[in-house]
């Protein structure tokens, strides 16, 4: 809402300077949003209005404001002729047209006929404050329907009376009728858009705009002017179906006085007189459909000041209260009636707030609450899930964010998707399904070798009806694993082995033992079909996928073929969490190692070797490791040889040699039944 | 006897003269290994009478220590020399590149989001997440937004279906524990915001927003203003202070908007961080929570706002493009 200083110094004498008013109307919740020509006699302010304060889009509105919370402004002559709805004016005549309300969207319609106007100049001053906020000057009629809206908030139309009947019907419209609305274009109508009309056709879309076809111009010597009180959620709903934003149908859709229909009225005509003292008025019109709701709110003032966190006292409540509008009914408890304007204050709290704003937030202290302690924290869940993210960092990896909304990608998720209905942009056509395109985008802004990056955060699937939301884990790792210092140096790069143990350790982290399948859990076609394996936790539920890129993919990505892909399903990777591990008591005695050499085929998973060596019969294997896979010279086709390390410990005792090779022996013995060979 | 002299000056000018520890071990094993000249001496003694044994025996132990003194000063010495001639020898040039190790580390927004939930954590508020894809009634009417009203046109919405929003903001949560649970409550969350609009550098569709609300017997507006204070401060500073103005959100009344200030940011000047105010005693209603025994804060604000104003970030794009010429730069944020 903007307006010119001096517009609002007609109404408030105020030694507040504009950027004084300004910070004031900040403070009253009506937030300054800049002074034009700030250094000129009559700067511009340009305020916020909040869209519960259609008050507010007027001088008076804001007047009463600044009346309310400044003890120095004091309201001038004109403040109270509008207050007290400004003077009645003698009609010349009989009021000469009907008006029918057939919608329950017009509360009411007040109109008066006057002829005798002629295509006089608008007043300088009038036309000097609209033009400075940006409003057009167009003719003395419509610059002074526009003048009024300002000042006290109720828009207005007026109507050539020799282009319109004297039968004013306000009507929903009927499918398929037609107007030509005043920006000059035909318009459609529906069924259910309230409607101004004459006995014959609608003049004017009710609170939005008038009619091309009864528009005033120079030759119109009589007018109809029209104040009427519509429904909001009517204009409004019209206003959207005909993409038709006005100033008029803003205020409506935010609240009009529904007290003011007449008001606006004669002050139109005291300043039309002020131009055209000789015009011939007809006796108003008014017709009420509904009479505005009175509202009374009860209200403890000790509940008051404790809401607020200040002490508030019954004299300051009225004078706030009163300088409001609101009417003192009661004081023990305080009971008030809500003025007309003022339809955002329905209940007690409404009130406590209009106390606060005017006796200042600015004086509210600052305490800590006290009262009930409740265990606060970041607990379950949410702390795994932010173990997770340190696992990561722990091991190298670069966080990155990612934008849920996006465009189709090689390595989405074979799943079912989601969009937005409206996504204003192919960009933002899809709900990421998964993490990973993200990675590889941020893999590629940052050159797109040699990054090691994983990303936390929510991916969608399923259909309208049916969509699942969940939090994934995802790593993308390709290239040197270490950054190389000296030329001569030849960092490890990243394989699948390099992120299968990542994922073990940051999901060991959190209490998962990650199993590794090649047992198809779903088809997806992103991985490279031999070096990709479905992960499990320990109770055998899927969580998550590792693999290569499939060198397609990673042509349609523009990936490095050598580039490794995980994705984990973090709230079922929680769910079987073991944050309580039980301690493995640890032997003070010295331990006895064993190496032994397999020549095995290589068709043989290291899985089944594994629980060969695990299930083998004894019970003094503390722990084996791979330490050599070879194959070539001295290998036959098809086979490997696999270096093992084996570690025998008892506990409260010493192992023997003979002890640590019965037990190597029994655990070859076992290997050997798959296949293998002791070499 | 005088052999004994003679043996130990003859000693004596050698371990004066020696030029390394490594001639001094030599020296010392001719005079005092288990063959030395010194050493040897002992065996004289079988050739003395008993009248002349313990003289020559306590000569031979004085020598013996004698010597043995002159050796380990002298290798002392010797050793500084030798040490310090070898330090210069392996001197290296310190300002070189340092051997470059992977690093990672984390996406400031985490570290931001840790920071906040370290600080509301800490006031015994709890953390806990709602959905981004949200109900149309969480998002909207169960924060008592009236049907089809206008404060609805200040969030451009994505809708995915009639009743399912990407939600416009993290306060969706609030209705969902207010379904389940009863005060008192203090709880808090971080989470992605989604709203229909054009992207420049103050504005993005997509961005995060921290909403913490309490319910409790007696919660004022001063509570309010105190927590939040706390906030910022721990946040950005002791030297902050905070401002409430009036502002209009259906989910509270009052309903406020706060600003912060600081010498140290912006001059002092105050900056709007987020909205705030008591829970709309229509929303306690529809809850079953009696509005005359219980109130509620609730304030709400940008994440993305926290290190722009710490830090110095003019554009609200960074934080979603995974520049790592941007991320790097946050490792020295201590979360």
């Amino acid at each position: 809402m903007k307006f010119t200083y001096s517009t609002m110094r007609d109404y408030v004498a105020t030694s507040l300077d504009a950027e004084a008013l300004g910070d004031l109307l900040t403070m009253a919740g009506f937030e300054l949003e800049g002074i034009e020509e700030e250094t000129s006699e009559d700067p511009i302010l340009d305020v916020k209005v909040m869209s519960n304060r259609g008050d507010g889009l007027s001088i008076l509105g804001l007047a009463r404001e600044v009346l309310a919370k400044d003890a120095g402004s004091q309201p001038t002559d004109l403040y109270l002729a509008a207050k007290s709805g400004f003077a009645d004016f003698a009609p010349s005549r009989p009021a000469e047209a009907t008006v029918r309300i057939d919608s329950p969207a017009c509360n009411r319609f007040a109109c008066v006929t006057v002829s005798g106007v002629s295509s006089a100049p608008t007043p300088e001053w009038i036309k000097y404050r609209l033009e400075r906020i940006g409003m057009r000057s167009i003719s003395l009629l419509v610059d002074l329907t526009n003048y009024v809206m300002l000042e006290i908030g109720q828009p207005l139309h007026a109507y050539d009376l020799g282009k319109l009947g004297k039968e004013i019907v306000v009507r929903e419209a009927q499918d398929g009728e037609t107007i030509k609305t005043l920006d000059g274009v035909d318009r459609k109508l529906s069924a259910g858009q309230l409607m101004i009309c004459d006995a014959s056709r609608p003049v004017g879309v009710a609170g939005v705009m008038g009619g091309f076809d009864t528009e005033v111009d120079d030759a119109t010597t009589a007018i109809l002017l029209e104040s009427a009180h519509f429904l909001n959620t009517s204009v409004r709903k019209t206003r959207k179906q005909l993409g038709l934003n006005t100033e008029a149908s803003y205020r409506f859709e935010r609240s009009v006085d529904p007290k003011i229909t007449d008001v606006a009225i004669r002050r139109f005509l005291q300043l039309l007189k002020t131009v055209l003292p000789d015009v011939s008025i007809s006796e108003i019109t008014d017709v009420v459909r509904s009479e505005p709701v009175e509202v009374v709110v009860e209200l403890e003032l000790a509940r008051a000041s404790r809401l607020l966190g200040m002490e508030i006292t019954l004299e300051e409540a009225s004078r706030y209260l009163s300088a409001l509008g609101f009417e003192i009914l009661a004081t023990e408890p305080l009971k008030v009636k809500v003025p007309s304007w003022r339809p955002d204050v329905v209940r007690a709290e409404d009130v406590v707030e209009e106390l606060g704003r005017v006796h200042g937030y600015e004086r509210i202290p600052e305490e800590l609450p006290i009262g009930h302690t409740t265990m606060g924290g970041i607990h379950g869940k949410y702390r795994l899930s932010d173990a997770v993210i340190e696992g990561m960092i722990r091991l190298g990896y670069v966080q990155v964010v990612s934008h849920t909304l996006r465009s189709e990608h090689p390595l989405d998720a074979p799943t079912d998707r989601i969009g937005p209905r409206n996504p204003g942009s192919p960009e933002l056509a899809l709900l990421r399904n998964s993490l990973l395109p993200g990675l590889t985008e941020a893999a590629l802004r940052n050159g797109g070798k040699d990054v090691h990056l994983f990303e936390v955060g929510q991916i969608f699937e399923g259909q309208v009806g049916n969509t699942k939301e969940f939090p994934h884990l995802a790593i993308l790792s390709t290239g040197k694993l270490t950054p190389a210092n000296r030329a001569s140096e030849q960092p490890p790069v990243a394989d699948f082995y390099s992120l299968k143990a990542e994922l073990e350790a940051v999901l060991t982290g959190i209490g998962v033992t990650p199993q590794f399948s090649t047992k198809e859990f779903r088809p997806d076609a992103r991985f490279h079909p031999g070096r990709k394996a479905w992960m499990l936790d320990q109770a055998g539920e899927w969580i998550g996928v590792i693999g290569q890129i499939h060198p397609l993919v990673a042509e349609a990505a523009d990936l490095p073929e050598a580039t490794f892909l995980a994705e984990v399903w973090l709230d079922m990777a929680f769910h079987n969490a073991q944050e309580n591990p039980q301690l493995n008591p640890i032997s003070r005695n010295p331990a006895v190692s064993r190496d032994i050499a397999i020549l095995i085929d290589k068709s043989v998973p290291f899985d089944d070797i594994k629980s060969a060596i695990t299930t083998a019969p004894t019970d003094l294997l503390e722990d084996y490791w791979l330490f050599d896979v070879y194959e070539g010279t001295g290998i036959p086709e098809g086979k490997h040889s696999l270096g093992i390390g084996l570690q025998f410990r008892k506990m409260g005792a010493n192992l023997t040699d003979e002890e640590g090779n019965q037990a190597r022996d029994a655990i070859v013995a076992a290997i050997v039944e798959l296949g293998g060979i002791l070499r | 006897m005088e052999n004994v002299g003679s043996l130990v000056l003859a000693a004596e000018q050698e371990i004066t003269a020696a030029a390394s520890t490594a001639d001094l071990k030599h020296i010392e094993i001719k005079y005092l290994g288990k063959n030395g000249l010194i050493t040897s001496l002992m065996r004289q003694m079988g050739s003395l009478s008993a009248e002349e044994k313990p003289a020559f025996g306590a000569a031979v132990n004085t020598a013996k220590a004698t010597v043995q003194q002159a050796i380990d000063d002298r290798f002392t010495a010797l050793r500084f020399v030798e040490l310090a001639a070898r330090f210069e020898a392996e001197k290296i040039d310190v300002t070189m590149p340092g051997r470059q190790t992977r690093v990672g580390y984390a996406h400031i927004l985490h570290l931001t989001t840790l920071k906040i939930k370290r600080v509301l954590g800490g006031l015994g508020f709890r953390y806990e997440e709602g959905p981004e894809l949200e109900d149309f009634k969480y998002n909207f009417d169960a924060l008592n937004y009236p049907p089809d009203h206008p404060a609805m046109d200040d969030q451009d919405t994505f809708y995915v279906a009639d009743d399912l929003v990407l939600r416009t903001q993290c306060t969706a949560l609030q209705g969902r524990i207010f379904a389940n649970e009863k005060p008192p409550l203090r709880v808090f969350t971080v989470g992605r915001t989604f709203r229909n609009e054009a992207v420049d550098r103050t504005h993005n569709h997509t961005f995060h927003q921290v909403d913490c609300f309490m319910i409790d017997e007696n919660v004022s507006m001063a509570h309010l203003k105190g927590t939040l204070g706390t906030f910022a401060r721990a946040m950005f500073g002791p030297e902050v202070k905070v401002r409430f103005r009036p502002d209009f959100f259906p989910f509270v009344e009052p309903g406020v908007d706060y600003a912060i200030s600081s010498p140290k940011l912006f001059n002092g000047r105050w900056v709007e961080l987020g909205g705030a105010g008591l829970i709309h005693p229509n929303i306690l209603e529809a809850n079953g929570i009696d509005p005359q025994k219980y109130s509620g804060f609730a304030f709400g604000l940008g994440v993305e706002r926290i290190p722009m104003m710490a830090y110095g970030v003019d554009d609200l794009r960074l934080f979603l493009e995974n520049d790592l010429r941007f991320l790097s730069q946050f490792q020295g944020i201590a979360a």
